[in-house]
């Protein structure tokens, strides 16, 4: 189960209005790279992992991306907080409002709504953690291109901050690759063989 | 069947071709940035920091007493998932297990200091203990305030 904590990952404390960069920075909530999909995808992905260090992996850092989904909704509202009609309607959100009012809703920077199919998952072992690997590769880049179109230090901090977390968790997904590649391929039934797991057994029985 | 894909070359030749190429799993508590430093970057790891650009990483502050006591307990909560991260695929890692115990310890006990001044963190707070029930009151993490 899941239970909340009434703070921030990392704090985010905009004082300046800019609904351009809202409506930019919201790829990042309902995008196909954003941290809903992310969260989404690893918490998904988790149930099928053939051993313990998987199951273990894409629970916490899947924990931690619904943590970033809560960074990015409350840019997104600091960012639109206070807006008048005329501000929505010169940064192209009079549809977002026509819609959704002054709500938050998960889409990418173009308006498109979050779609499910950003799970992205196969019950391959190797195929979803190389998607994953990938996920937060774009996820890295994006946050690039997203500190590039502004200049509000408040706004930067953050998203430097989240492209970090994108080069940790790239790299223990790689890890966890590697141990994979290794594992399937037969070269360490040992390893298999201690987590007692159907998984296992069924991807071990597959190489040798 | 999956090394037919992946073999060693294919991996060696993705991995120097790379421009991020210090994402390499070389962990040891000399690569470690101390707690402080980890939290503003938002990486514990001094070998896969990585900066973008010449963009440097906000040096966090606290204003007040309350935003003090919450910005250290986020610098431990963020040292030990970091180390939560890396034990998940090497948990037979002692050194690593008691560093990770000991943020963690650091980080309960912040957490309870902040709750008894300031009011619940989450619903299994013993702050919750006074009347009116206080998880309601004050305001949300979305809302600014209180926030380095």
């Amino acid at each position: 189960m899941f239970s909340y904590n009434k703070k921030l990952q990392y704090p985010v404390n905009i004082k300046k209005k800019d609904l351009r960069m809202a409506k930019y920075l919201v790829t990042q909530y309902g995008g196909p790279n954003g941290e809903l999909g992310a969260a989404l995808r690893y918490l998904n992905q988790r149930y099928t992992m053939p051993d313990n260090k998987g199951k273990a992996l894409l629970t916490d850092i899947g924990t931690e991306e619904l943590a970033h989904i809560e960074i990015i909704s409350t840019m997104i509202y600091q960012l639109m907080k206070d807006a008048t009609m005329e501000e929505l309607r010169e940064a192209g959100l009079d549809s977002h409002y026509a819609e959704h009012s002054r709500a938050l809703y998960p889409t990418d920077a173009n308006g498109i709504p979050f779609n499910v199919s950003y799970f992205a998952t196969t019950g391959d072992p190797l195929a979803d953690i190389a998607e994953d690997m990938a996920a937060e590769q774009k996820a890295r880049a994006i946050y690039e291109n997203l500190i590039d179109l502004t200049n509000d230090p408040d706004v930067i901090g953050p998203l430097l901050w989240l492209r970090q977390r994108e080069i940790v968790h790239f790299n223990w997904f790689k890890e966890l690759f590697e141990y994979y590649q290794k594992m399937l391929s037969g070269g360490s039934n040992k390893i298999m063989k201690s987590e007692n797991d159907s998984n296992a057994l069924k991807y071990m029985m597959y190489d040798v | 069947m999956y090394n037919y894909i992946f073999n060693d070359n294919f991996r060696k030749n993705a991995v120097n071709n790379n421009l991020y190429n210090n994402m390499v799993y070389d962990t040891n508590k000399s690569s470690l940035f101390a707690p402080a430093e980890a939290y503003n970057n938002g990486n514990l790891y001094s070998n896969l920091y990585s900066q973008y650009k010449n963009y440097k990483p906000v040096e966090l502050k606290a204003n007040n007493e309350r935003e003090q006591l919450l910005l250290d307990l986020s610098r431990m909560r963020f040292t030990a998932h970091e180390l939560n991260l890396y034990l998940d695929l090497n948990p037979d890692d002692e050194s690593m297990l008691a560093l990770f115990n000991d943020y963690r310890r650091e980080a309960n006990a912040l957490m309870s200091q902040y709750e008894a001044k300031y009011g619940p963190l989450n619903l299994s707070s013993n702050s919750l203990d006074n009347s009116p029930f206080s998880w309601v009151s004050d305001v949300w993490p979305w809302e600014g305030r209180y926030y380095v």
